[in-house]
């Protein structure tokens, strides 16, 4: 006999998590890695005419938005068509007559789409840092070549520099800042999709909120430095409440340009992502539990 | 006295329509009891309700009104699920899965681990006729495979209680043939059994009382042998009979005051020929 009901049990979420994941990668999600290594590829390639100190900036800068794009499709994607496939196809109802609860449900599922996107951001950040200590090796072969008259002081130096604008751990705080933008957007997507009527509707909706979340800065500033109607005035209260500011996640440039992230702005920016994903995934519970299926 | 294993009493579900003032009452002041070890036929045409009533029973839709039981226990709480198992109609399992790992995947989900999961797993491949397809995808399997591991993943923990929504839908009449046997196993296994279908046939031979819907209404239950007999008519059969003694029946029959309503050759059923023409 199976052991006795628990009313929270992370053994049925773990079972629920790790069979999304197996969906996600039997269905071949990961081929669009191989994309990102194309693109990471023929961007080292093609740009022997610039500068190599240029050469790096523009690989981490092209390399952190592929990563950031991909996450962000990926989070989308990957959830919007989890909860209508389950309802379509009736899988749902034989989740939940067994003893599962709603929310474990739910949880099971974000959680299985925030390993694979762990699982995708590791792999591209493997392969972006990969990337960058090959082209360092060979950037150093190259001036090593040219600097064979040169003082040891001078060839230190230049080794030095080239190092300095490869891969630094400095970027790593920026990669996690990618993720957490990804997770959040994956639970909002999760949201969207427990009163959507399509998955297509769910889509459009994240990437909606995608181009919003970019233009809250500019309604805060409206709403700060000008005196519009008190209409307009609660509707961008409403709109800079309800939607996360995304150009805070875009902390990518300084970090490019060399410049350490300070760890106050690394936990702000990584604690406001956990926030909404929390706020994100307790709506979408309260949608959900009252859903008729 | 044991609890039986369903009670709806009073059960009414009534759906919105949006954009519109009229309400559509989906279920309508139900009340039916099902006991242990009964297999139950849950019978009306399309719309008629049933499978409104299976989900209430399963949680996934709440009643407008009135209450549902499973062996006691206020089916609207989720651990009134340890007791169920549930195959809709037309289900599709995650096709990536094999059938092993779906009977795992539900297993875990029902708190099985290890040893007792994998041996769980074993028997009811074995039950359901599947083992040689256990390491294939589902994507490749057969509607009446799909129905068979279907019905292993309802039985994954040991339920008392099957509700089975059109188990042999879509199924060939050899796939049907064996899920009806699967049911009359169950039945010898004191599982009860609830059992909503349009194969009246097949609920006739399997089903021990039967509720006919109609309209969101229970307009006739009972037991089957009962709702079915005709009172004042008595069928004979005789093998080997000779036309004079058949003649001298009819002959005293008459004299007695009772009327001959039918003569005729009993039938073999089509599915039965059809099996014995296909195997």
């Amino acid at each position: 006999m199976p052991p006795r009901h628990r009313f929270f049990s992370p053994g049925r979420i773990g079972a629920i998590a790790g069979n999304t994941l197996l969906e996600l990668v039997r269905q071949k999600v990961f081929y669009f890695l191989l994309i990102f290594a194309l693109a990471l590829i023929g961007c080292s390639f093609f740009m022997g005419f610039l500068r190599p100190e240029l050469q790096f900036q523009v690989m981490k800068d092209v390399s952190l938005g592929a990563m950031s794009v991909f996450t962000w499709l990926l989070a989308v994607l990957a959830t919007a068509m989890m909860l209508p496939k389950d309802i379509e196809d009736r899988t749902l109802y034989t989740i939940l007559a067994k003893p599962v609860p709603r929310l474990e449900y739910l949880l099971g599922k974000l959680l299985g789409v925030l390993f694979m996107l762990a699982i995708s951001l590791g792999v591209m950040a493997v392969l972006f840092a990969a990337t960058l200590y090959i082209k360092e090796q060979t950037t150093i072969a190259a001036a090593l070549g040219e600097l064979r008259q040169a003082p040891p002081e001078q060839v230190a130096e230049v080794v030095r520099n080239v190092k300095a604008a490869t891969f630094t751990w400095s970027l790593v705080p920026g990669i996690a800042i990618i993720y957490f933008k990804a997770a959040l957007f994956a639970s909002l997507t999760l949201l969207i999709s427990t009163f959507a009527s399509s998955w297509i509707f769910t889509i459009v909706i994240s990437v909606a909120v995608y181009l919003i979340g970019h233009l809250v800065p500019i309604a805060r500033t409206y709403l700060l430095e000008t005196d519009g109607s008190w209409i307009s005035k609660a509707f961008l209260t409403l709109l800079t409440l309800m939607f996360p500011d995304l150009q805070l996640f875009n902390l990518t440039d300084d970090i490019v340009a060399g410049n350490a992230l300070p760890p106050g702005l690394f936990f702000q920016t990584a604690g406001m992502g956990c926030f909404y994903l929390a706020i994100y995934t307790c709506l979408a519970y309260l949608m959900f539990s009252k859903k008729e299926l | 006295m044991p609890d039986p294993a369903i009670s709806i009493q009073n059960l009414t579900k009534i759906y919105p329509i949006p954009f519109k003032r009229e309400r559509l009452t989906a279920v309508d002041d139900l009340t039916l009891s099902v006991e242990p070890g009964q297999v139950y036929g849950l019978l009306g045409p399309n719309g008629s309700g049933k499978s409104t009533t299976m989900k209430i029973l399963l949680g996934l839709v709440p009643a407008t009104r009135g209450q549902t039981h499973i062996f006691g226990r206020d089916s609207s709480f989720v651990e009134s699920r340890e007791e169920v198992g549930y195959l809709p109609e037309n289900p599709y399992f995650y096709k990536y899965l094999t059938g092993e790992e779906t009977l795992h995947f539900y297993g875990k989900l029902c708190g099985l681990r290890g040893e007792p999961l994998r041996r769980r797993t074993r028997e009811l491949l074995h039950l359901v006729g599947l083992e040689d397809a256990a390491d294939r995808r589902l994507g490749g399997y057969s509607k009446g495979m799909l129905q068979r591991i279907g019905m292993a993943q309802a039985l994954v923990q040991e339920p008392r209680l099957l509700v089975l929504d059109e188990p042999t839908a879509g199924v060939d009449p050899a796939g049907s043939r064996d899920i009806r046997d699967l049911i009359l196993q169950f039945k010898t296994r004191g599982i009860t059994v609830l059992l909503c279908s349009h194969l009246l046939g097949q609920v006739q031979e399997i089903c021990d009382r039967v509720g006919i819907l109609h309209k969101g209404k229970l307009v006739r239950e009972g037991e089957l042998e009962k709702l079915i007999a005709i009172e004042n008519q008595t069928q004979l059969i005789f093998e080997n009979a000779s036309p004079e003694l058949l003649a001298r029946f009819e002959a005293e029959a008459a004299a007695c005051g009772a009327r001959l309503v039918e003569k005729s050759k009993p039938h073999a059923t089509l599915e039965r020929f059809f099996l014995e023409v296909t195997q």
